[in-house]
């Protein structure tokens, strides 16, 4: 994985990175506008202050982006909370992939749409995995839940998603 | 992992996170800065030679204090140590415990230079006004407990360059 030490150049690195850590953001935040805040709050933190610190700078900064996020929730009014969750998962329409090279976009959204129906604790390992592509052992670590948590969750929430995208394969 | 879920993985694989939105690169910049290019600076021909002096003398700066807090802190254990030779001769001495801090890295970065423009230097000559920042980062680690401790101190340099007629 690309080191930041001694990387001048922010923009490339956050370039090349920044998508992924958005994407990991966005499952811990209610609006992809508050996933950005947080992102931001986090990225420039690690850039001024931690990336000289050692071990795996993606891993911190999740830690970061995520510690941010449970604080933005906090700060956030609890009744509009308790309102959002009512609604299920991830409420904004907002993309969160690009197009599928290849294919149309009715995947990518079908995709999306279950992504969003998942449950959080599952959809969170799911993100992590496939597209942070933590092994179980790093996303334990990070949400505080033993390995084996972390990969029963994954399978759960691929089969979920089996379930919901299959009927739109074959149906 | 059954087939149909290997499938459905890698087809999930295959989707890639949207970019970043303008908006929050326009932010980052503002409050990260510009990224270096030391090209932006080229036509000023002094510039290029000042930055690598400044880092230079960052570096000599930071190194110095490394070598300062090392010698600071060990003057006052070697002492004891010293004063209870006899009896550490009677038996076999253990490697002695290090009970205390001791500065392991120290680092300058630089992360923002900015131009501020065309200035008058003291011998009244025209010149240009460069600030430098800098984010000066020392780790201090205790052996025994393995505890660390990073002290980082931000550092702004402002520095007159005499511009360039050429």
């Amino acid at each position: 994985m690309e080191r930041p030490h001694g990387n001048e150049n922010w923009k490339e690195w956050i370039g090349a990175h920044g998508p992924r850590l958005l994407l990991c953001a966005r499952q811990w935040t209610r609006s992809l506008a508050d996933a950005e805040d947080v992102l931001q709050e986090a990225f420039v933190r690690f850039w001024r202050h931690q990336r000289e610190l050692p071990g795996d700078p993606q891993a911190l900064l999740l830690v970061s982006i995520r510690r941010a996020a449970l604080d933005l929730a906090r700060r956030n009014d609890r009744r509009q909370a308790r309102e959002q969750r009512a609604e299920g998962g991830l409420e904004e329409t907002v993309t969160l992939f690009g197009r599928l090279p290849g294919e149309g976009d009715e995947r990518r959204q079908e995709i999306e749409t279950a992504l969003g129906r998942l449950p959080d604790e599952q959809r969170e390992v799911l993100v992590l995995k496939i597209w942070q592509e933590f092994t179980f052992e790093q996303i334990g670590e990070l949400l505080a839940i033993s390995p084996n948590t972390a990969a029963s969750r994954y399978r759960y929430a691929l089969t979920a998603l089996r379930a919901q995208l299959e009927p739109l394969c074959h149906g | 992992m059954d087939e149909s879920l290997q499938e459905l993985e890698n087809e999930l694989k295959r989707l890639r996170p949207r970019a970043l939105s303008g908006s929050l690169a326009s932010r980052l910049e503002r409050e990260l800065g510009p990224v270096p290019a030391p090209r932006r600076y080229t036509p000023a021909t002094s510039l290029r030679s000042w930055k690598w002096a400044g880092w230079s003398l960052a570096g000599a700066a930071a190194v110095a204090m490394g070598f300062l807090a090392v010698s600071f802190s060990r003057s006052p254990a070697s002492a004891p140590i010293d004063s209870v030779a006899p009896i550490a001769a009677e038996t076999p001495r253990p490697a002695p415990a290090v009970n205390r801090y001791e500065p392991v890295r120290a680092s300058s970065v630089l992360y923002d230079m900015k131009d501020d423009g065309v200035a008058t230097l003291p011998d009244q000559t025209p010149g240009r006004q460069v600030r430098y920042r800098y984010v000066d980062t020392y780790t201090w680690k205790n052996p025994t407990t393995k505890a660390s401790l990073k002290w980082s101190v931000p550092r702004d340099e402002v520095r007159l360059v005499k511009a360039s007629l050429d």
